[in-house]
């Protein structure tokens, strides 16, 4: 059992993260404090230089894709990652991206649509997919960070993929779980900041037991969720998927309320960029089923129940 | 990155699960009922533990000179899942073999060495840990018995209480005070005590938590020999820490909490109420925990495979263990309630006792949440 990537995981995700943080890129805190950034710039350039390819290099896998994802949600700004590394092992290599994920309610609204240049479905039975065209999408306002969207017009134009539709579907748990994990952590991160530095009662908000302690307990969950994410997408085993996505959206409430609390007044407005994070948590929080649904699939499937 | 076992590990644990189906006698579950501390199992323990260390299983990770045989840390792990998960038959000789042996191997002085450690090899040594006091706990550093010199020996004088084993240890790795009242942690000094030693008294405490397993010990003008002592005076802080940094993870309890699991789900099944879907998701949430528990555990043994430093992901790990006890236990007693009376699922019993003390021994959650928070988050010191 290895915890430590090896040299090549170890060289990807270095230089990916000095890409996703390089001074000046623009990228990290951009000034316009909209509900949501959409990073044109740092999508391009990941996806220019193959880094959405990982999943299907032998020496990377669906361990470093679901490591990038959850380094990639981490930044306060948003783009589609998380189908586009996690599911490359099973989409046609043409497919373009943006990918819109499909895996519910066909008619409710969906993440990135309005963005996004071909959809995917992950039915029970079948996976396919099709390119948008314009006029296929309608954009709606919506409480959570994500460009959201609805179809317009019926797509026709929809292609049946070969692959395994349950594979698929436990990939695609695990990069929602990576993607819940690492905004989870970035969130934290920038709360963590406000707390050392913000005085209140004389002394640093962070020094106060009463946070502290709520703090710690979030820490645990928040690498617990990793490093349970990261093992299920090693043996994408239906109890492991569902154990790690179930895990962190589990976790996910508590650590939502606790961002929010302790940044007071201040993540109340779009000044401070907490809102990028936890309004994409909050939608994450109820992909698949949400809790509930995934920890009752983890039993049932560890324990062979109906 | 890699989450699976090697074969030669696989093979390991297999081995090591083999020999417990041999050596564990039909009623072992009614001895380990009564808790590691009890004389139950520290007399079962004095007859296994030789058969384990004829088997090369006692002390595997030791080196050769002390009656191991070098084997990696991982097997030394995977060990000590299998011996807690089946009730802990070793009793309190898991600590001779997780950390007080390798203290004595590196600070020990050759007479120490050569007294205690053979015993401890061949399952034969009961210790326990007088490191606790009436107004030091959490707290150690304030601990108040007081080791004085007085020519070629010390006198020790005061208090240890909750003390595990020490009802049938024959020898108290003891912490004591031999500078000022205000030295803390530079004033402590460390003795190998024979608890048969004159003026060594030990008291049971009624506890929920198993027979004998805690107590209160009193030291009355207790001489021991300087050579008793183990280390210099004033080094105790360091010695522990090497103790604690060679531990790091402490007992795997959620291995433990993951088998107690699966037998309650299958009580569930039998009573035909697993389709339940509010059962499904808690026992959903408790296998996650203890799956949690196990990675962040893991990942602390991987460090110290690779020979790193020990560092605050032993304090995650330990909190994470904590919560993996508790969601088992919690399930059940919410579920399956008619199994905690009577005796018909003893391990349900001495699990329920096993994990509530999970969050209390070797350092209380809320100290593992303090020392997330300052060497893990890097916040500042609390607010006096």
């Amino acid at each position: 059992m290895y915890f430590e990537p090896n040299e090549d995981q170890a060289t990807f995700l270095s230089v990916l993260d000095q890409i996703a943080s390089g001074d000046g890129s623009g990228w990290k805190v951009p000034a316009d404090w909209s509900r949501f950034h959409w990073a044109d710039e740092l999508d391009r350039t990941l996806e220019d230089n193959g880094f959405y390819d990982c999943a299907i290099e032998e020496t990377l896998g669906p361990v470093t894709a679901a490591a990038m994802i959850h380094r990639l949600a981490r930044l306060s700004v948003t783009m589609e990652f998380a189908a586009s590394a996690m599911l490359r092992p099973f989409l046609p290599p043409d497919l373009p991206r943006p990918i819109a994920v499909i895996d519910g309610d066909p008619a409710a609204a969906i993440r990135y649509l309005p963005v996004a240049r071909s959809v995917l479905s992950i039915g029970e039975y079948e996976v396919r997919a099709a390119m948008l065209d314009d006029g296929d999408v309608q954009p709606v306002e919506s409480l959570f960070a994500y460009p959201m969207g609805v179809f317009s017009a019926t797509i026709g134009r929809w292609q049946r993929i070969d692959v395994d539709p349950r594979r698929v579907r436990e990939s695609w748990r695990v990069a929602v779980a990576a993607e819940l994990g690492g905004t989870l952590l970035g969130g934290r991160d920038a709360v963590l900041a406000h707390l050392r530095e913000r005085r209140q009662f004389g002394q640093a908000l962070g020094s106060f037991q009463g946070l502290q302690h709520r703090l710690a307990a979030s820490a645990t969950k928040i690498e617990a969720a990793y490093w349970l994410t990261l093992k299920a997408a090693q043996g994408l085993e239906a109890a492991d998927s569902a154990v790690a996505l179930g895990y962190v959206q589990n976790a996910a409430t508590t650590v939502v309320y606790d961002l929010h609390q302790f940044m007071g007044a201040m993540g109340l407005t779009l000044e401070h960029p907490l809102h990028r994070w936890t309004y994409r948590a909050r939608l994450l929080k109820s992909a698949l089923g949400g809790a509930g649904e995934n920890l009752k699939l983890a039993a049932s499937r560890k324990w062979r129940a109906a | 990155m890699d989450f699976d076992w090697t074969d030669e590990e696989r093979a390991y644990r297999a081995r090591i699960r083999d020999f417990l189906r041999r050596e564990l006698p039909p009623e072992w579950g009614d001895i380990a009922r009564h808790g590691p501390g009890s004389k139950e199992q520290t007399d079962f323990s004095r007859t296994f533990c030789p058969k384990l260390a004829e088997a090369g299983l006692l002390v595997p990770h030791w080196p050769a000179e002390w009656g191991g045989a070098d084997r990696p840390t991982w097997e030394h792990f995977i060990l000590g899942e299998e011996m807690w998960a089946s009730g802990e038959p070793r009793g309190a000789q898991y600590m001779n073999v997780n950390w007080i042996g390798p203290t004595l191997m590196r600070y020990g002085s050759d007479e120490q060495k050569q007294r205690y450690i053979p015993p401890m090899a061949k399952g034969q040594a009961i210790w326990c840990q007088g490191f606790s006091e009436p107004n030091a706990g959490s707290d150690l550093a304030a601990l108040r018995t007081r080791a004085v010199r007085d020519g070629d020996d010390y006198v020790i004088n005061g208090t240890k209480i909750w003390t595990s084993y020490a009802g049938l240890a024959e020898t108290c790795f003891l912490l004591a005070r031999t500078g000022g009242a205000d030295t803390g942690k530079a004033g402590i000094a460390i003795f190998l005590v024979p608890m048969d030693t004159p003026g060594v008294e030990v008291r049971a405490i009624p506890s929920l938590i198993g027979h004998g397993d805690i107590h209160e010990c009193f030291f009355t003008d207790v001489r021991v020999p300087a050579s008793s002592r183990l280390g210099a005076e004033g080094e105790a802080w360091s010695i522990i820490r090497y103790s604690l940094a060679n531990e790091r993870v402490g007992i795997p309890r959620y291995e433990l909490s993951a088998r107690v699991l699966e037998e309650m789900v299958e009580d569930l099944k039998q009573q035909g109420r697993f389709d339940d879907p509010a059962i499904q998701i808690r026992a959903g949430e408790a296998a996650a925990a203890c799956e949690a528990a196990r990675l962040l555990t893991y990942r602390v043994v991987d460090q110290k495979a690779r020979g790193g430093a020990p560092g605050p992901e032993a304090n995650v790990a330990r909190f994470a263990v904590v919560t993996a006890d508790n969601s088992v236990t919690d399930f059940g007693l919410d579920f399956l309630p008619d199994f905690f009376s009577g005796l018909n699922r003893p391990g349900y019993l001495a699990h329920h006792e096993r994990a509530i003390v999970a969050g209390i021994a070797a350092g209380a959650a809320e100290i593992q949440l303090n020392l997330i928070a300052h060497r893990f988050l890097d916040l500042p010191k609390v607010a006096s």
